[in-house]
């Protein structure tokens, strides 16, 4: 039924698909221009830099290797990684457990708890920032990845997301299943896992991107340069090198980008196919 | 995606100077008991002579606040040690003044057995102080650089050992050392600090753009009417080129540099002495001497002779506005921390069309005819409660890098002011100054200025924020607002926030 609708969406034809692809294009320009400055720069020789800023005039990737190298790039990527990887795990496990319990388990004050879950996702991350700085100062985890990471192990949105595919699974399934003798974490594992798997791949995807763009955090925790994290690096790097050799930077920006590229690239549809998958299934 | 897209506009917009900036901030805390000194505008030193000082007043390290009642200093402590000591050194240096400090350091390190420092960058001074304020006692460094307008909250924090402490412990010979920069970071007669990175603001400018509009670059203006004729010359000569390029931002044109006029034209912009005889409890900028400087920086600015660059993120915007292709400006006031920074950018042919002999550096411009100015920049602390051994290594560590030859090496590769007078006698900076007198005129300035508190500038506990709300109108003024009623809501604004602070402490 509603293929019909998206049928005529997607074939306009005469002055509408010239009107259309002319806004497309306008917004692709928009979205890509600072990405085209930045490769530019980067490519460019440090003296050439400010002259003709938008011409490709004189190529270089020197400058890749003196960023990698004067900027520590490779230390803070492993930093990056590390922390990245141990929270989207953690994340996916904390929220496929406790989206369970709030989906499919039955306890008493299951769905206040649930709400109170949800009110954290109203309190802005501004709000508790200074007291979780004390917290993780005077665990003595400054400076580390139990400081990096801790915080951010459990998350509500991930919950309420994974809470709410489990529960369009049919209440038959769990039924047959605890007929059979499957307890809850068999069925959990054998059963609504693999069913919600592409939102799972969404929420773990968006969770290691934000984990990996996170800058006011590990800027916060930081106080020494080798546990620096690929994004507050990059602030060192601008500091240090990149006042008079703006390339060198840009060239930094780029390496910190390239992994999130590839992970975007690779669950690109996932993500799209999982977040959608409550609103237009069938 | 965003936060990433965002770093790479800013760097790509500027990655100038953010460094330089950093470099500079303000005043000071107080100390009181000014000394008797020569009130008469003190000489400007030919190049090449080193001025006296300009007082004979007894110098640093007295009386009011006694310092038994503070943390002793343990300079001794460092004799029995058969390990190295580890010490850690949170800085707010970057580019060229970054590169100079890590070889100071690399420097320090080979020349002893005993002691190891480890630099780590935080990332600006408000970074630093965030960051400082922030954590625990045994999280925070043993040296921290912090800027002059923090004296008054390091001292209400109770958590550092007073470098007088260390100078009265060690028999320090404070002689040689500029007495306006130690009394800069003295509260209550107590010195809570050493300064290390020492800077004013300086008037660079275009000096090929100076001659085409018929000015002499050997003669930059230094009072406002000198100004405004040299900006109108500009204006009126070739090019698509206005007079000055002005900034509101908070520690530059917005805060410090009107309290640099205050204190040249000898006016209180805090009430008890600038806040040196008691704490300032109200601020005194919405006075005469207030609207009537505001009043002539928006002419300018309304005539059509400067331009305002706006807050002036990392300080680098005021600066490249002499390198814009459209309507560049000839003139603009940045901190003279930046010179370095400046030369090496233009030397590495970063700004098409200016090339690093072109630059001017003259005395800031402002009200009368001399041009002095209060110190600016940062000074160390040594935090307490870190460990003898440490405390002294700390000790040690500052004492190496303010010795006469290290203020020679740090001055010359930065443009900061040497605050050892002995440091005149030694190359680099012997050479530098007989060679390249820019980098002598914030020195002269500097040492233009007598010691009375009027003339060292204001110590405000709450001293960053009254200055971001003073940067407030300041932008409002430079965009047509009315000076009197911009300057009077502003400074009520300041107030409160100095009643707060004085109440909590």
């Amino acid at each position: 039924m509603s293929d019909d609708r998206v049928t005529t969406f997607d074939t306009p034809t005469g002055w509408r698909a010239v009107g259309r692809y002319g806004l497309l294009v306008v917004v692709s320009v928009i979205v890509l221009f600072p990405v085209y400055t930045t490769v530019i720069a980067a490519l460019k020789p440090g003296n050439k830099v400010l002259v003709n800023p938008l011409v490709p005039d004189a190529f270089t990737l020197d400058v890749f290797r003196d960023a990698w190298n004067e900027g520590s790039l490779g230390r803070y990527m492993l930093n990056s990684i590390v922390v990245a990887v141990i929270v989207t795990v953690a994340q996916v496990v904390t929220s496929v457990m406790s989206a369970y319990a709030f989906a499919i388990l039955e306890f008493p004050g299951r769905d206040v708890l649930f709400l109170a879950f949800l009110a954290t996702l109203l309190v802005p991350v501004e709000a508790t920032l200074v007291v979780n700085r004390q917290t993780i100062d005077s665990l003595g985890w400054l400076n580390s990845y139990q400081g990096l990471t801790v915080p951010f192990l459990a998350t509500a949105f991930g919950t309420f997301l994974i809470r709410q595919v489990f529960l369009t699974l049919p209440r038959d399934l769990r039924d047959a299943a605890a007929i059979d003798g499957v307890g809850h974490l068999g069925f959990l594992r054998h059963v609504a896992v693999p069913l919600v798997r592409p939102t799972i791949g969404a929420m773990a995807s968006l969770a290691f991107l934000s984990t990996w763009n996170q800058y006011l955090w590990p800027n916060l925790i930081t106080t020494e340069n080798d546990m620096n994290t690929l994004q507050s690096g990059l602030r060192v790097l601008s500091q240090s090198s990149g006042v008079d050799r703006p390339n060198l930077v840009m060239a930094g920006v780029i390496i910190a980008f390239l992994p999130i590229v590839v992970v975007l690239l690779v669950f690109q549809r996932q993500l799209v196919r999982g977040l959608t998958s409550g609103g237009v299934k069938g | 995606m965003s936060a990433r897209r965002r770093v790479a506009v800013a760097l790509g917009a500027c990655a100038l100077l953010a460094a330089c900036r950093s470099g500079d901030s303000l005043l000071q805390a107080g100390n009181d008991a000014p000394p008797a000194s020569s009130t008469a505008p003190p000489p400007t030193a030919a190049p090449g002579e080193t001025l006296a000082p300009t007082t004979t007043a007894p110098r640093a390290t007295t009386t009011t606040t006694p310092l038994a009642s503070l943390p002793p200093c343990p300079v001794d402590a460092l004799d029995d040690v058969t390990q190295p000591v580890q010490i850690t050194f949170w800085h707010a240096m970057s580019a060229t003044n970054e590169t100079a400090l890590a070889q100071l350091t690399d420097e320090y390190n080979a020349s002893q057995s005993k002691v190891r420092v480890r630099l780590e960058n935080q990332g600006g001074y408000k970074q630093t102080l965030d960051k400082y304020v922030q954590s625990s006692q045994a999280n925070r460094p043993h040296v921290v650089m912090l800027p002059e307008y923090t004296v008054q909250q390091m001292a209400d924090s109770d958590s550092v050992i007073p470098i007088g402490a260390c100078l009265e412990a060690s028999g320090y010979d404070t002689s040689p050392l500029l007495e306006r920069a130690l009394r800069t970071y003295q509260t209550e007669g107590v010195q809570w600090s050493m300064p290390f990175n020492v800077s004013v603001p300086v008037l660079f400018f275009n000096a090929s753009a100076f001659e085409e509009a018929g000015l002499d670059p050997a003669d930059p203006p230094v009072s406002l009417e000198e100004l405004r004729a040299a900006a109108q010359a500009i204006v009126d000569g070739p090019g698509n080129r206005v007079g000055i390029a002005f900034d509101s931002g908070v520690d530059s044109g917005g805060g410090w540099f009107i309290e640099q006029w205050f204190a040249r034209a000898g006016v209180p912009y805090a009430d008890n002495d600038n806040g040196r005889s008691a704490p300032a409890t109200r601020v005194l900028y919405d006075g005469e001497l207030g609207v009537e400087l505001l009043s002539e920086v928006q002419s300018l600015i309304l005539d059509g002779l400067a331009v305002t660059v706006g807050d002036n993120p990392g300080g680098q915007d005021a600066l490249l506005k002499l390198a814009d292709p459209q309507q560049p400006a000839v003139m603009t006031i940045a901190t003279s921390a930046a010179i370095g920074t400046v030369k090496s950018v233009l030397d590495g042919g970063l700004i098409p069309g200016i090339t690093s002999e072109q630059l001017g550096i003259g005395p800031m411009p402002g009200p009368g005819d001399v041009a002095s100015a209060i110190v600016g920049g940062a000074s160390l602390y040594i935090v307490a409660d870190k460990g003898d051994a440490q405390a002294a290594a700390a000790w040690d560590f500052i004492q190496f890098l303010i010795s006469a030859q290290s203020q020679s090496t740090w001055a010359a590769a930065t443009g900061y002011i040497p605050i050892s007078e002995d440091a005149l006698e030694l190359d680099p900076i012997r050479t530098t100054y007989a060679t390249d007198p820019r980098f002598k005129v914030a020195y002269d300035q500097l040492l233009a200025g007598p010691s009375e508190a009027t003339r060292l500038g204001p110590v405000i506990g709450p001293m960053l924020e009254v200055r971001t709300v003073t940067a407030g109108a300041v932008a409002a003024i430079f965009n047509g607002a009315d000076v009197a009623t911009a300057l009077r809501d502003a400074a009520a604004q300041a107030n409160a926030l100095i009643a707060a602070y004085n109440a909590r402490n």
